[in-house]
């Protein structure tokens, strides 16, 4: 589609754009005790462009702007999930940065880089919504400028972050070089009828699978993923760890799905490989490795914001895991995992952000007797930890049982018990976390007051995490109507 | 497809290369150690004060709001190239974009980070602590 | 109407959630919030009534329902409504009975501690009958019927600090357990064969014969466990006494009124499914336990008990009732004898509140509930003393109170049943249903003679006896304007059957699905037999209730016999019904002990054997350990520690990787990427 008929498709992301703009010049003009204007323009920004982002479920798969885009529905629910997270980030900054319009300007140019990321159709686009998400993540890592380990994770974050990028290029260079496309649907036919070699092909998707593992925090692309996570502000740590995540997840389905894999005759979202490469073999042992270094490392953690880091590898694990067998239930288990990870993740983070500045530690040791100093919390993140471990009726064992039944179903079992082993060890250091809670007797024992505006938004994030734990059917059969890929130029 | 194995093929020569002259360098070296070897100029300079010297930051912060209106000279080019082909439509577009990089000059003109020496905020009740 | 069905449904959930959480801060700890969610449900269950009403069609229902679960083709499970007359004049009793219990407690929980708990586990049960009363499927019914048992296992304990409380409850919940464990087989039964929770395709699948034969009798035997336990039939019947331990209110709505009666509503919507067999074991079960309850309520000298055996007795003719086939009189005895029976409890606990506060000002001990402490009461408290005699002729069966025309229905389709049966062994069951009315109206007017009339026993008691508050009354009021027989009988006024009212119209059998099986009706009940049943019976069973109700007044108001002399003949039967049969000493003495024995068979077995087998390879591993020192450390130590140990071993391995310097991560990240290329290759 030529680029100015494109426009009428893109109307969530030139909406963005224009927010974007707007709010950084109303920001000027605000005095400084109107300052928190800005965020409930950037809230207002937000959930406009989740309502623009459905509505564009009416339209038909398309591609966009010379075939750069696609917008189908895998693409919209992922731009839903998308706003949706940073929407409930922007909540979970107010009380840190309540005046920092920009912020929340960056934080909405993550939000367009990512509505782009998951739409793109063509490795120049990956590569520049890639760097646009990056870019402004390494700036939100180092926002407490005056914190030294806020800035070693902004450092590292773009060290590695440049290094990993650089890798991608060179593997999407390999790519050009045998297809001659950079458009992702025209490499695909021209895989399917050039027949590369396997060898120098294999070698450009690991080189790929660096810049792309990265994002999500694949091992061994996970080195920064502690350091970062413990030293940014814990409102961007949860950002990080669901928004862009999800969003890299998606760019990994639709990196799969058209560079290594095209639709097969057999049946709706099969695939078959465009090369016979043993590819779901490295993923399974990647996805494995993913999970235990993950939970191996959580069991060691003293501070609650690393564990939560190394938990977050865990569950990218899980995730992988499901893609392994790449057809449409393992893709929709992921998306709906996705949904889950959001509120019961952003919850248990949300939690430490409430705790911290009470405490004034993170460490875990400091969290003994909770429960009984402020029950309310703690019963929440008891329910967000039980979730995250997979305890029934919490929405995380539901989001489990549609990766593992995925797994299943194609026979790897072998995947399945190791992921359920990973379960069971990852049970031994959030149940660490609920005893510490419960089972201790604090040693002061004043009473936490928690601030009304903290124990409501513990509510919109407690409630969907209970409440998919008994009734998903709704969340589900909206999943599998987003599963739509469009190939095509 | 040949012409990937000679891209590998390079590719291990070359680390083998780069490895073979640190081993080498590491056979031949010899190893003795005078107080002149560790000094920063060997070659007999000596050195004023600490190499860690502290840079106004203004330099970095000019530089990178140079190189944005750099880059948007360069996007200028090839758009001037082909103007005529598309008249109003691309003039329109290029004004877009131009804006929004003024509305960035705005942002930074306002927050006062083109004065070198001391930076005042323009509007009073922008305020604020000294790096904050 | 299936919108009004949910909204009454989980309003009261809405009222357990803002009370168990934040109740204790609410202005008047949310007594308001409960009583008012389920005053809203209340209304709109009539409104729900009026339609049905309006319909005026036997076969009306509506199902609404959404996938719930939904795992392929392997189980598929819907959360459904079904709505049909049963279920809305159900759901109409239990909605009027949990409001005027909840207002009743407004006056009788007052200034207790944890009263928003109270209220927040009324609610919660409210939810949970509603949903067992409204659910589509075998599966959520289960789940509802485990919410009401705990909720009732939750407020029996409510004074938990006493032990005797804190026991009854858990005494309730194992009991009911026992029961639950069958109802959980027959419901796995049910699936295995038919697939499917859903009633109304179990219906379909029970008619094509998919499930018959033995298992379908087992099926609806096991199920009738369940009902066993929770409408407190012989032998699970041991509970029931003992939760009068709970809030007079909480045995008024719990323990009398709605939960008792869901196993009867389970066998009422389950009817369909029972096959000959079954049924018999249905109707032999409920007509003994009605007269054997009603022998042991005879002695007993605590009020709530004489109700309790009362109750359980009465559950006992329901049940007897869809044994026999009469399913619209047991539905209509459970209707009835719900107000009622109600009634009576929440009168006695107007007697108990008035004897606890002379008790408290007179500085007396005692048990407050033991009639013995009583007598008199009738000028001292009048609005208690007429409803509970209304309630007590209801429950007696006189005419022109509804517990005659509900009772009478049940009889008279015994003796129909019996009259229609070549085998006249079957003659049993009249006999134990004319032998339990006769006691009833002897028992309840006992009650009333020694709590209301005659002379007071403890004359300083009496002197502070007063009336209680109008908010304890008004219930009453209304709930014994609710058990006068025109009610139940409308648009006919005739006092001497139901049969033209809109009650019998609207609720009629389903059709069996076991018939339809069959080819011909399980059973056949001879329209002469009917006739005659009907007409014999009302004249029988009103002998019999005034009758009762004469002796009651000849043994304890006129005295005309010497009760202490008669005691001392009967001796060994007056302790038998004293002691209730012994039931709760044959229960200790074999299940209890029994398992006690059991465990310490295993304790034994543990100590001796199995610590012996641990002890031998010990040491056969020190001897070992002779040729080999290090062999113990290894094997012993080893087995145990190792994974855990290994575990956190390679925790620590990984945390060395992250040293903190950038250059090892991007030289670790680029060696993976190396890695796993030549991992592939080779």
């Amino acid at each position: 589609m030529s680029n100015l008929n494109s426009l009428q498709y893109f109307i969530p992301e030139l909406f963005l754009t224009v927010s974007i703009l707007v709010i950084i010049i109303v920001d000027l003009f605000l005095k400084k005790e109107k300052k928190v204007v800005s965020a409930y323009l950037t809230a207002l920004a937000l959930l406009v462009a989740m309502a623009l982002s459905f509505q564009q479920y009416n339209f038909s798969p398309a591609s966009l702007f010379e075939g750069m885009v696609v917008l189908d529905s895998f693409a919209i629910f992922f731009k839903i999930l998308a706003a949706f997270s940073t929407l409930i980030i922007v909540f979970i900054s107010l009380p840190t940065f309540r005046d920092k319009a920009e912020y929340y300007v960056l934080l909405l140019v993550v939000t367009l880089g990512m509505f782009i990321m998951v739409q793109v159709n063509d490795l120049l686009m990956i590569l520049l919504s890639m760097e646009m998400v990056g870019v402004i993540s390494y700036v939100l890592a180092g926002y407490n400028k005056k914190n030294l380990k806020s800035n070693e994770a902004s450092l590292k974050y773009l060290l590695f972050g440049a290094a990993s990028t650089g890798v991608m290029a060179f593997g999407f260079s390999y790519i050009y070089g045998m297809t001659g496309h950079t458009n992702l649907y025209l490499i695909q036919q021209a895989l399917l009828n050039n027949n590369p070699h396997p060898l120098a092909f294999f070698i450009a998707v690991v080189l790929i699978l660096a810049g792309l593992g990265y994002k999500i925090a694949m091992v061994p692309f996970h080195f920064w993923v502690p350091d970062v996570y413990e030293g940014s502000p814990t409102p961007i740590t949860a950002f990080f760890s669901v928004g862009p995540k999800a969003v890299g997840v998606a760019l990994f389905i639709r990196f799969l799905t058209t560079i290594v894999a095209h639709p097969a005759s057999t049946g709706l979202y099969d695939f078959t490989q465009n090369i016979p490469i043993k590819l779901p073999e490295l993923l399974a042992v990647l996805a494995v490795l993913t999970m235990t270094l993950g939970n191996l490392s959580a069991l060691q953690q003293k501070n609650i914001k690393r564990l939560l880091g190394y938990s977050a590898i865990a569950h990218v694990g899980y995730m992988l895991m499901a893609l392994v067998v790449f057809n449409g239930n393992a893709i929709v288990a992921v998306m709906f995992y996705a949904i889950v990870y959001l509120f019961m993740n952003f919850g248990a983070f949300w939690i430490v952000e409430t705790i911290t500045p009470k405490l004034k530690s993170e460490r875990i040791a400091d969290y003994t007797g909770l429960g009984y100093r402020a029950p309310f919390t703690a019963v929440a993140l008891a329910v967000f930890l039980f979730s995250l471990t997979g305890i029934p009726p919490t929405a995380g064992f539901i989001g489990k049982v549609y990766l593992f039944s995925a797994v299943i179903k194609e026979q790897w079992y072998l995947l399945a018990v190791l992921g359920v082993l990973n379960s069971v060890v990852s049970l031994y250091y959030y149940a660490y976390v609920i005893k510490v809670m419960f089972l201790n007797q604090p040693e002061n024992n004043d009473l936490i007051e928690v601030p009304l505006y903290n124990k409501v938004l513990t509510w919109v994030l407690l409630i969907p995490t209970l409440v998919m734990g008994l009734y998903w059917n709704p969340v589900i059969t909206f999943t599998e109507n987003s599963l739509g890929l469009f190939f095509g130029k | 497809m040949v012409a990937f194995y000679i891209v590998l093929l390079f590719f291990l020569i070359g680390m083998l290369i780069v490895g073979i002259t640190l081993v080498i360098s590491r056979i031949l070296q010899s190893r003795k150690s005078y107080p002149e070897k560790y000094i920063p100029y060997e070659c007999g300079e000596l050195p004023q004060g600490e190499a860690w010297i502290q840079f106004n930051n203004r330099f970095y912060i000019i530089a990178l709001i140079f190189l944005i209106f750099d880059v948007e000279i360069l996007f200028m080019f090839p758009w001037a190239v082909v103007f005529d082909t598309f008249g109003m439509l691309a003039f329109i577009e290029m004004l877009i974009f131009v804006v929004i990089l003024l509305v960035g000059l705005a942002y930074v003109w306002a927050k006062g980070d083109l004065e070198w020496v001391k930076p005042k905020p323009k509007l009073a009740h922008l305020a604020k602590k000294k790096g904050a | 109407m299936i919108q009004t069905a949910l909204i009454i449904w989980l309003l009261p959930l809405a009222a357990f959630v803002i009370n168990i959480f934040i109740g204790k801060r609410l202005p008047r700890k949310g007594d308001w919030v409960s009583t008012g969610a389920i005053g809203v449900s209340f209304l709109l269950s009539y409104y729900m009534l009026f339609q049905i009403l309006g319909n005026y069609n036997p076969d009306f229902a509506l199902q609404a329902s959404v996938p719930w679960i939904d795992l392929g083709e392997t189980f598929k499970l819907n959360m459904g409504i079904y709505l049909d007359n049963l279920a809305v004049i159900m759901t109409v009793v239990v909605t009027t009975v949990s409001f005027l219990v909840h207002v009743y407690s407004i006056g009788y929980m007052h200034g207790e501690p944890l009263y928003n708990r109270f209220y927040a586990y009324l609610s919660l049960f409210s939810f949970s009958m509603l949903g067992l009363i409204m659910w589509d499927n075998l599966f959520g019914i289960y789940i509802m019927w485990e919410l009401v048992g705990i909720c009732s296992y939750l407020l029996i304990g409510y004074y938990f600090e006493k032990d005797s409380a804190a026991n009854a409850g858990k005494k309730a919940f194992i009991t009911n357990r026992v029961g639950d464990f069958g109802f959980l087989i027959g419901l796995l039964i049910v699936f295995t064969a038919l697939g499917t929770f859903n009633l109304s395709d179990i219906h379909q699948g029970v008619s094509q014969g998919q499930l018959s034969g033995g298992l379908l009798t087992a099926a609806g035997v096991l199920l009738f466990a369940g009902a066993i336990g929770k409408s407190a039939q012989f032998p699970l019947h041991v509970w029931l006494p003992d939760a009068m331990e709970g809030p007079t209110p909480v045995s008024a709505l719990i323990h009398a009124a709605t939960m008792v009666a869901a196993g009867v509503y389970l066998m009422a919507r389950l009817s369909f499914m029972l096959s000959l067999d079954a049924m018999l074991v249905v109707a032999y079960v409920g007509g003994f336990t009605a007269i054997f309850a009603a022998t042991i309520a005879i002695t007993q000298n605590d009020i709530k008990r004489v109700l309790a055996y009362s109750t359980i007795s009465q559950l006992g003719y329901m049940i007897m009732a869809m044994g026999v086939g009469s399913y619209t009189a047991g539905f209509f005895h459970l209707t009835t004898h719900a107000m009622f029976k109600a009634g009576l409890f929440l009168g006695s606990g107007s007697v108990i509140h008035a004897v606890h506060h002379a008790m408290d000002k007179t500085g007396s001990h005692g048990d407050p509930n033991d009639i013995r402490n009583m007598g008199g009461f009738k000028d001292k408290m009048p609005v208690t003393y007429i409803t509970f005699v209304i309630f007590s002729l209801a429950l007696s069966g006189i005419p022109f109170f509804s517990g005659f025309l509900s009772k009478d229905a049940i009889l008279g389709g015994t003796l129909a049943f019996a009259m229609s049966q070549s085998n006249p062994i079957h003659y049993l069951l009249p006999v134990f249903g004319f032998g339990a009315a006769f006691i009833t109206a002897f028992y309840m007017f006992r009650l009333i003679i020694k709590t209301f009339l005659g002379q007071p026993q403890k004359p300083e008691l009496y002197e502070h006896v007063h009336e209680s508050p109008k908010v304890m009354t008004v219930p009453l009021m209304v709930l014994a304007a609710l058990s006068i027989w025109f009610i139940y009988t409308l648009p006919s006024v005739n006092p001497m059957g139901a049969a033209g009212g809109w009650f019998m119209h609207l609720i009629r059998q389903p059709i069996s699905a076991v018939a339809a099986q069959l080819g011909h009706p399980v059973y056949i009940i001879t329209e002469h037999a009917e006739h005659a049943a009907h007409v014999n019976g009302i004249i029988i069973s009103i002998i019999l209730a005034f009758g009762g109700i004469l002796l009651a007044f000849a043994f304890y108001f006129w005295k005309k016999v010497d009760v202490e002399a008669l005691t001392e003949k009967i001796k060994p039967l007056y302790n038998l019904s004293l002691n209730k049969y012994y039931f709760d000493e044959i229960y200790q003495a074999t299940v209890i002990n029994g398992l006690l024995a059991w465990n310490n068979l295993l304790k034994w077995f543990d100590e001796n054997i199995i610590d012996f087998i641990v002890n031998f390879s010990a040491k056969v591993v020190r001897v070992f350990s002779a040729f080999d020192g290090k062999f113990d450390n290894l094997v012993i130590d080893g087995m145990v520690n190792a994974v855990a140990d290994m575990t956190l071993q390679f925790g620590r391995g990984f945390k060395k990787l992250q040293t903190g310097q950038i250059q090892y991560y991007i030289m670790g990240a680029l060696l993976g990427t190396f890695l796993i290329i030549i991992f592939t290759l080779i």
